[in-house]
C-alpha cells in the first residue's frame, strides 16, 4: 500500500484511511496539488477546484475533513435534529445552518449537560432561590416573589459553551468535540442579579460568587456542577436570574423553571435549574472550578503536554467567533451560479464584533462583509454580504470575525490546553457549484 | 395589509397554545432525556481487544461509551484522565495491573489518529 502511487487510489479513500499521510502524498512541496493528484482530488469531490493553487499545504479540504464517523442526530420532541455528542450525559450541537434566526428558538438551542436532567416541577412559581454567604440579609425568594419585587428585563443574550470550537484543537483535547454550534442567542426575561444582590447587601471584601443548581452528578453523588465568577460580572446589568426564554417558560432541557444567565462567559456559569448563589470572599471551589476545568494557560504550553493547570487562569469573556448560517456545509448550487448572498452571526464575549471578512480563495484575499450593530449589549450580530464565484467547481467559504479590540479569529486554534477551551479558529464551509 | 389582523390572531393562538403545552412538553422532554440516558449499550460498540470487557464494565457506570469512542489520546493523556475522573468525579481510583489493562486498551484502540509525516510535535518525548 505504501508504494502505491496516490493517483491510483481515490483521494477520498486516502483521506479516509490516513488524512495526514494522504496530505503528505497528495500535496506538493509548495502547497499546490500536482497533475494527476489534482484531477483525482477534483473527481473525489465531484468537481474541479478553481483555487487549488492557493490551497495551503497541510490543510485537508473542508469537504473531506469530516472524520471517519458520520454524525448522529438527536431525535427529541421539541428539538431540531441537533448533532448528538453523547446520550449520557446528553449533549447536542446545533449545526451552523440552523443558527440563522436572529433569536434562537428553543428547538435550535444546543444542549449541554454535565449531569442528569432533573424531573420537572409542578409549581414553577413556587421554585425557591437562595442568596447567601457574604451578604447582610440572606434571601430566599420564589420566582413569584422575584417577579414582584424587582424590575423585569428582557434582553437578547448570547450563551455559549466554554468548550465551543474544541474540535479545532490538535492534538485532540478532552471533552465534547464541538464545532462552532454550542452557541445560542435567545431572548431572556428575568431580574438583574445585581438588583437582587443589592437587596441582600453584599459585604465589603466579597469578591466572588458560587452558584448551585438542582441537577445531580452522573454518579448520582452530589451536584453535577457548581461554578463561580468574579463579583464584577455578577453585578453586570446583563447578568440575569431568568424565568422565561423567548417569551415562554424556560424549556426543561435548558434549566426550567429558573436559570442564571451570564452572557459572554462560559455557559457553565449560567447555572441551569438554578437554586442558590453564594457570595464569597475567596474563589469558589465547587465542581468545575480549579485545575484544568474552564481554565486556560497564561504562558502557552506545548500542545499535548501534561499539565495540572495550577498556573492557568479562569476563562472569562469568550473569544471572538462567527458562524455562517445561510448555507449548510456541503451545499450544492446550480451550474452557472456566479454570486451568492451569504449571512451569519458573530459575537465576542463581553466585547462586540467590529468586522467580518470572507475569503473564497483559501485565504489569499479577503472581502469585508456588512456587520450590524447588536440589538443590545451581549447579543450576537448579523453579518451579510455577496461573494463572487468566478467559475463552477468546489469552493470553500472561509469566514473570520474581528472583535472591537482588533483581535481576529486565528487560522488554527491557539493556546492549546488539556480540556480544550478557547479554540476559535477561522471556519470553512464547502460548497459545490454545478 | 388585510392579512395583518388575521396574522395577529394566529400569533396569539399559537402563543397561547405553546404556553398551554409547555408543562406536558417539559415532562416528555425530561422523560426522553432519561430514556436516552438509560439506553443500553452492547460491549461490542467498543473496539475488540484485550481489556475491552474491563473497560466496558468499569467505565460505563457514570456515562456511556460515546465519550470514549470519540476520544483519540496518547497513553499518557489516558493515564492522566484516569486521575482526573477519580479526583474530580469520584471514580474509584484505578491502580496496579488493572489500571494498566484499562489504560493499555484505551491507548491501543483510542489512540491519536496519526502522528503525521513529521512525527508529531518535536517538543514531546
Ligand atoms: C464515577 C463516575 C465516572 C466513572 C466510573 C468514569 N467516568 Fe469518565 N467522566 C465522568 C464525568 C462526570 C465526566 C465529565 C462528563 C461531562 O462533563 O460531559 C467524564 C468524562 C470522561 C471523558 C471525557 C473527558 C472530558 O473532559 O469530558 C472520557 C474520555 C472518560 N470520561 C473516560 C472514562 C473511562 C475510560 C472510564 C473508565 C476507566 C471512565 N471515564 C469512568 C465520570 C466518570
Amino acid at each position: 500500500m505504501a508504494h502505491q502511487n496516490p493517483s491510483e487510489r481515490s483521494v477520498q479513500e486516502l483521506y479516509r484511511d490516513d488524512p495526514e499521510r494522504a496530505d503528505a502524498l497528495v500535496w506538493g512541496r509548495r502547497g499546490a496539488l500536482q497533475g494527476a493528484a489534482l484531477a483525482a482530488m477534483g473527481a473525489a469531490l465531484g468537481g474541479s477546484i478553481p483555487f487549488a493553487r492557493n490551497m495551503p499545504s497541510g490543510l485537508v479540504p473542508a469537504a473531506l475533513a469530516q472524520g471517519a464517523n458520520q454524525p448522529q442526530f438527536l431525535q427529541m420532541e421539541g428539538k431540531a435534529p441537533l448533532i448528538l455528542q453523547g446520550e449520557r450525559p446528553l449533549n447536542a450541537e446545533t449545526p451552523e445552518h440552523l443558527l440563522d434566526d436572529p433569536v434562537t428558538p428553543a428547538d435550535k438551542f444546543f444542549i449541554r449537560n454535565n449531569g442528569s436532567v432533573p424531573d420537572t416541577v409542578a409549581d414553577a412559581r413556587a421554585w425557591k432561590i437562595r442568596i447567601d454567604g457574604e451578604v447582610n440579609t440572606p434571601l430566599e425568594l420564589t420566582i413569584a416573589e422575584l417577579e414582584q419585587r424587582f424590575e423585569i428585563v428582557t434582553r437578547k443574550l448570547q450563551m455559549e459553551c466554554g468548550g465551543n470550537g474544541r474540535s479545532g484543537f490538535s492534538p485532540q483535547a478532552a471533552g465534547n468535540q464541538w464545532g462552532n454550534g454550542a452557541i445560542s442567542n435567545a431572548e431572556w426575561t428575568g431580574v438583574r442579579l445585581h438588583d437582587v444582590l443589592r437587596a441582600a447587601g453584599v459585604k465589603d471584601g466579597a469578591k466572588f460568587t458560587g452558584q448551585h443548581g438542582a441537577d445531580s452528578h452522573l454518579s448520582a453523588q452530589g451536584p453535577a456542577i457548581s461554578r463561580g465568577m468574579r463579583i464584577e460580572k455578577a453585578m453586570d446589568e446583563d447578568t440575569l436570574i431568568c424565568f422565561r426564554m423567548n417569551g415562554a417558560a424556560i424549556p426543561q432541557m435548558h434549566g426550567a423553571p429558573a436559570r442564571l444567565v451570564v452572557p459572554g462567559w462560559p455557559g457553565s456559569l449560567s447555572q441551569k435549574w438554578f437554586t442558590r448563589l453564594e457570595v464569597l470572599n475567596k474563589p469558589h471551589t465547587g465542581r468545575g472550578m480549579g485545575g484544568t476545568s474552564y481554565r486556560i494557560p497564561v504562558r502557552p504550553i506545548v500542545p499535548g503536554s501534561r499539565n495540572n493547570g495550577a498556573d492557568f487562569v479562569d476563562m472569562e469573556s469568550m473569544p471572538v467567533r462567527s458562524v455562517l448560517s445561510s448555507h449548510a456545509h456541503g451545499t450544492r448550487l446550480p451550474a452557472g451560479t456566479r454570486s451568492l448572498d451569504i449571512r451569519g452571526h458573530a459575537w465576542a464575549g463581553d466585547l462586540s464584533v467590529r468586522d467580518v471578512h470572507v475569503s473564497t480563495d483559501f485565504g489569499q484575499s479577503w472581502q469585508a462583509m456588512q456587520v450590524a450593530a447588536p440589538p443590545n449589549r451581549h447579543a450576537w450580530q448579523r453579518w451579510q454580504g455577496r461573494i463572487a464565484l468566478p467559475s463552477d467547481g468546489y469552493y470553500e467559504i472561509w469566514y473570520r470575525a474581528t472583535d472591537s479590540n482588533g483581535r481576529m479569529q486565528p487560522h488554527v486554534a491557539a493556546n492549546w490546553n488539556p480540556q480544550g477551551y478557547g479554540a476559535n479558529p477561522i471556519s470553512r464551509v464547502a460548497i459545490l457549484i454545478g | 395589509m388585510r392579512l395583518l389582523p388575521y396574522a395577529a390572531v394566529v400569533v396569539l393562538l399559537c402563543a397561547s397554545a405553546t404556553i398551554a403545552q409547555t408543562p406536558d412538553l417539559a415532562q416528555r422532554q425530561a422523560e426522553a432525556a432519561a430514556a436516552l440516558a438509560e439506553r443500553q449499550e452492547e460491549e461490542t460498540v467498543l473496539a475488540e481487544g484485550e481489556g475491552r470487557s474491563e473497560v466496558f464494565g468499569y467505565c460505563t457506570a457514570c456515562h456511556n461509551t460515546a465519550l470514549i469512542r470519540r476520544s483519540a489520546f496518547t497513553r499518557e493523556r489516558w493515564d492522566e484522565l484516569m486521575d482526573w475522573m477519580a479526583e474530580k468525579h469520584g471514580m474509584n481510583p484505578l491502580e496496579g495491573e488493572f489500571r494498566d489493562t484499562i489504560v493499555d486498551y484505551l491507548a491501543r484502540h483510542y489512540g491519536p489518529l496519526t502522528r503525521g509525516p513529521r512525527g508529531g510535535n518535536p517538543f514531546l518525548n
